[in-house]
């Protein structure tokens, strides 16, 4: 409020006229900027898929998804280990990894402040700031040593506790999302917790939960270093081989499984790691189309998830 | 009941033919806030008895006892934060819900106390119902959403499933519209659909007394109508306690009309200022605060 004795005709006049032009000038000065700023910051991964896709499928062949691996110094031959490798391993580090995630990220979202919530979370940060080096380390002594030899199963474990952290803040989120008179909701018609979270909560938040599952098997499936001491590699693997020879000599279904798992196995990004170290220009040429190939795997699994999440969006408001 | 308030409660002296002669011959108030109990002619359902609350080292409500008449609308209305609905959630002890939360005093649903240590809270909230301010239908099927409590009661058969979901949606006003799409989402229907949907989901469980707090506040006025119209076929089978911040709503659909306010700004404890029959209360409120508050004159 005005409280000296200005009177309306002493004001100072407002005139939007003067630097019109400069401040337009301005804004489009600030308005290419951040355009270009956008540009430079997407540049490096245009960058990336473009030459991985360039080098990469020239060696890329129906062969390449389909075989074994020649022995070194021949050309030909594909990585269907590291491919079959790298799915066994993404389903054992799933089955450890999803449930307890999604157990503890209802605890946490339900107890927020109570110690053993907040610790828990907190133990989730740090977890997933760990080297994944340590990580395979750390699958190396607990499982390589105690079972005194390298398996998938070690592998799968090392990378479930990469994929434990971003699953738990992941679910937590979307549970925390969920509106809570959805929740009193359920609750004022006498139905216990558990029941509440199974049937009402989990459900309204699948589509999220489901997402960030999928960013971490797709974090997962990429990892490297907690591999290199726990699933070592395995030039011949292959599952079909193994399922079929189970059944020639009448193994049964669980020592089959037992043999799936309890052998080393490759991985994609493994077997990138080891191709590029070689001074075979075939295996150079192979380890650019795994590149190729991991990168279109993971992708594919984003952009599934992007997609999930905007259908869901749309579908929870029911239009 | 249509109330015209302007003219009433302007001339406090005229007589009105329908406020019943038993007014002038109720016992007076004897403490600060009286205890209202309802004529012997009222079946008397839930009977709160010195009622406190803390959260924690806040005390929300303070002392209040107030006995809700079966098969009657009762209406709780007062300014924001005195604790109406904190009132409202005890009744089926959604309270528990709340961290740091502190109850003394009786709430006895049919003769027995509710607040007991070894009372069934599952069996104190399927015979006493909630609906919620905003319609808060579960992402399921219609005929899930009102099925949801049955099944929690271990109705299994489809038939008895059936049956249970026609009558309670017929209940709720809501049948005739959804009939042909029991298979889509509750979420995808209106605003006031909704709520009378979720309605149909509290009498699916068969309550006795159903807690509304604030129905109609985030509907429109037809849907507000609506709910209000089926507040009045409800009643003749269910008790209804409602909270609405809507004097006119109040006014319009309860029977009875419970007037809360904090005690004094420091402490902000909810009391229960006067509670009567809705008549009394729009027209001749004893008290001054009760007053001010119905004729608009404060908060």
């Amino acid at each position: 409020m005005i409280t000296n004795q200005a009177s309306a005709n002493s004001l100072p006049l407002i005139r939007p006229e003067i630097n019109y032009s400069r401040r337009k000038l301005a804004n489009k000065l600030m308005l290419s900027f951040t355009g270009l700023l956008t540009l430079a910051a997407l540049a490096p991964l245009v960058w990336i898929i473009g030459f991985v896709a360039i080098k990469g499928s020239q060696t890329i062949t129906w062969a390449f998804f389909t075989q074994l691996p020649r022995p070194l110094g021949m050309a030909g031959g594909g990585v269907l280990n590291a491919i079959e490798g790298t799915l066994i391993l993404t389903i054992i580090a799933a089955f450890f990894a999803i449930p307890p995630g999604i157990l503890a990220a209802i605890y946490v979202a339900d107890h927020p402040n109570t110690p053993l919530g907040a610790s828990v979370r907190f133990s989730t940060d740090v977890l997933s700031g760990v080297p994944s080096i340590i990580v395979g380390l750390f699958g190396y002594a607990l499982v390589v040593k105690t079972q005194g030899h390298y398996s998938a199963l070690a592998g799968g474990l090392a990378l479930a506790i990469i994929m434990f952290p971003i699953i738990v803040r992941t679910t937590e989120e979307m549970i925390k999302l969920t509106p809570r008179n959805l929740r009193e909701g359920s609750l004022a018609l006498g139905a216990p917790e558990w029941k509440t979270y199974l049937s009402v909560i989990l459900p309204a938040a699948i589509k999220g939960i489901i997402t960030g599952i999928l960013l971490a098997v797709a974090r997962a499936s990429g990892e490297t270093a907690p591999l290199l001491f726990t699933a070592l590699g395995n030039e011949r693997y292959e599952i079909g081989q193994i399922i079929s020879s189970g059944i020639r000599s009448r193994q049964g279904v669980w020592s089959i499984f037992n043999r799936i798992i309890e052998q080393p196995v490759d991985s994609l990004p493994l077997t990138l790691f080891k191709y590029s170290q070689q001074p075979y220009p075939e295996r150079v040429n192979q380890a650019w189309a795994a590149a190729l190939v991991l990168i279109g795997i993971i992708l594919a699994l984003n952009i599934i998830a992007r997609l999930w999440v905007n259908y869901s969006s749309s579908n929870l408001k029911g239009k | 009941m249509e109330i015209n308030q302007s003219s009433r409660l302007t001339d406090k002296n005229r007589t009105h033919p329908f406020i019943l002669s038993e007014l002038d011959s109720q016992p007076q108030p004897s403490a600060q806030y009286p205890a209202f109990a309802p004529k012997e002619a009222e079946q008397i359902i839930i009977e709160i008895k010195n009622l406190s609350l803390h959260y924690g080292k806040f005390k929300a409500l303070g002392d209040i006892s107030m006995s809700i008449p079966q098969n009657k609308i009762t209406a709780i209305i007062g300014p924001s934060g005195c604790g109406k609905s904190t009132l409202l959630r005890s009744l089926n002890r959604m309270n528990d819900l709340t961290p740091k939360v502190h109850i003394q005093g009786q709430i006895l649903l049919d003769k027995v106390d509710i607040l007991g240590a070894n009372v069934d809270v599952v069996e104190v909230r399927r015979r006493v119902g909630m609906v919620f301010q905003r319609p808060n239908p579960f992402p399921k099927s219609i005929y899930e959403n009102v099925a949801y409590g049955p099944r929690l009661y271990g109705i299994r058969k489809r038939l008895d499933l059936d049956n249970l979901v026609e009558y309670s949606l017929s209940q709720a006003a809501l049948w005739d519209e959804v009939k042909d799409k029991l298979h889509q989402s509750g979420m995808a229907l209106s605003g006031g659909q909704q709520q009378r949907l979720c309605i149909a989901r509290a009498l699916a469980v068969q309550p006795e007394v159903i807690l509304m707090d604030e129905p109609a506040s985030a509907l429109d006025p037809v849907a507000t109508l609506r709910i209000e119209e089926l507040m009045h076929t409800l009643k003749k089978s269910y008790t209804i306690v409602i909270v609405t911040h809507n004097m006119q709503q109040a006014a319009r659909v309860s029977d009875f009309t419970a007037f809360m306010m904090i005690d004094n700004p420091a402490t902000r404890t909810g009391v229960l200022v006067e509670y009567d029959k809705t008549i009394k209360i729009f027209t001749n409120p004893e008290n001054k605060q009760t007053e001010d508050y119905v004729t608009g004159r404060f908060g």
